[in-house]
């Protein structure tokens, strides 16, 4: 480069910079702005969208009343193969997890399956979480599933941390994954 | 937004299946030009799959060193095909170490090398794109702008569709054909490209609402940003300086 060309280039580069520096002042993030902040949506970084729903024992669960625990939601079908797979593994980790606060919600997507296959499907296993029963189609509306099993991770702000979609998933996920819920604070 | 297509009983990942055809594309076009900057094309696959195989394992010891009692009592989950088992740092760490080794052994110079990956890089920023608009993912702030999409509860800017809309930009003015990007001195092409897209990244995630931020108001991609324009700069600079490979050859 001639020292002209050199020179130029150099200003030119300045200006650039300055210019870009300027942007990174003007754009700074106003509070609030930059997460999901209150809002519930069904992605990571969000507040989990609330629901109610009853389970196998006639409880009524509702999403909220469960802030400050570490908990899966967990949508699934008698149907669906990879859920399964996946759910000796829930089983597992459940019983592992539970006494440090940590709790699962099986959705059954009942809309798409049927009540008694559901039931059966969590008696052949021998699930100890709660089991709940969408028949409305209400949460999987809500949460937007478009697969099963969809899987959501939420942490002890109700806060979705994190969302898998489709299965199996591997036991060593499962628990790092819980680990990392139960160390957030 | 389209994070799952769903074929019978298998559901795949859009976002996913569009990064896997930017390889293909960005390597399909990269190759064509190879060869003009002295990289003969199988060394070119060899490094980006070599990248690629490094980059999985480092991703899955990333974890596996991290959390050792864990697959201790579960080693099946070692070849697990969960995608949620790669640490991207860990892999990018890899990735990195492997292609330098690679590229030493087979004497390859930085520049005419990241010249040759320029095209590629380029087609997998639209990619990227392309993936976030697929999965909703880094999404923009609020705004009531006529062109607002509707998405996770709000009205808010398309950056998804920004986003790739600039990186046809950016593929579009460092399209590899043009004859003038081969009249450079090596490593002016790929730091070129450098600088405009990390112009645009500084621009851009002005409009996001998932930035990280630095002290509370400012935003770290930006930074980063700024840093690599910075350095593209001064790299374009002092290579403009040097004297042509051609008459270095000749002398």
């Amino acid at each position: 480069m001639k020292p002209d060309r050199s020179k130029h280039w150099i200003l030119i580069s300045i200006l650039i910079l300055v210019a870009g520096a300027a942007w990174v002042w003007v754009s700074k993030a106003s509070p609030g702005s930059t997460t999901g902040g209150g809002i519930p949506a069904p992605h990571e970084g969000f507040l989990a969208p609330d629901f109610s729903l009853q389970t196998s024992t006639g409880e009524t669960l509702t999403l909220s009343a469960l802030r400050g625990q570490p908990l899966i939601v967990n949508l699934w079908a008698s149907w669906c193969a990879p859920c399964r797979a996946e759910m000796p593994a829930f089983e597992r980790v459940f019983n592992q997890y539970k006494d440090q606060g940590f709790l699962i919600l099986a959705v059954n997507v009942t809309s798409q399956d049927d009540l008694s296959n559901a039931a059966a499907f969590a008696e052949e296993f021998g699930l100890t979480f709660p089991i709940l029963f969408d028949t409305q189609g209400e949460v999987s509306h809500l949460y937007q599933s478009s697969a099963l099993p969809t899987s959501y991770f939420i942490d002890k702000e109700g806060i979705i941390q994190e969302v898998v979609v489709g299965g199996p998933m591997s036991e060593a996920l499962l628990r790092i994954r819980v680990e990392e819920l139960l160390n957030t604070e | 937004m389209f994070p799952i297509l769903q074929l019978g009983p298998l559901a795949i990942q859009v976002p996913g299946l569009i990064l896997l055809l930017g390889i293909w594309v960005g390597l399909t076009l990269t190759e064509r030009y190879a060869p003009r900057r002295g990289i003969a094309v199988n060394t070119l696959y060899n490094l980006v799959f070599l990248g690629l195989a490094a980059g999985i394992i480092g991703a899955r010891l990333s974890y596996i060193i991290r959390y050792p009692s864990i697959f201790i009592d579960n080693p099946a989950s070692i070849i697990s095909l969960n995608p949620g088992l790669l640490d991207s740092w860990g892999g990018s760490a890899m990735a990195f170490i492997a292609v330098i080794i690679y590229g030493q052994k087979k004497n390859l110079a930085i520049w005419p090398t990241l010249d040759t990956l320029t095209p590629f890089l380029a087609v997998m920023a639209v990619a990227l794109g392309l993936s976030h608009t697929a999965s909703g993912s880094a999404f923009g702030s609020e705004t009531n702008l006529p062109w607002a999409i509707e998405l996770w509860g709000t009205q808010r800017h398309p950056t998804q569709i920004y986003e790739t809309l600039v990186a046809l930009i950016v593929l579009f003015i460092v399209w590899p054909k043009r004859e003038i990007w081969f009249t450079f001195n090596p490593g002016i092409y790929f730091s070129f490209f450098i600088a405009i897209s990390a112009a645009f990244r500084l621009f851009l995630e002005a409009f996001r609402a998932d930035s990280v931020l630095i002290l509370g108001v400012f935003r770290s991609a930006q930074f980063i940003a700024w840093i690599a324009l910075a350095l593209s700069l001064w790299a374009i600079a002092r290579l403009q300086a040097r004297e042509k490979p051609s008459s270095a050859a000749s002398s």
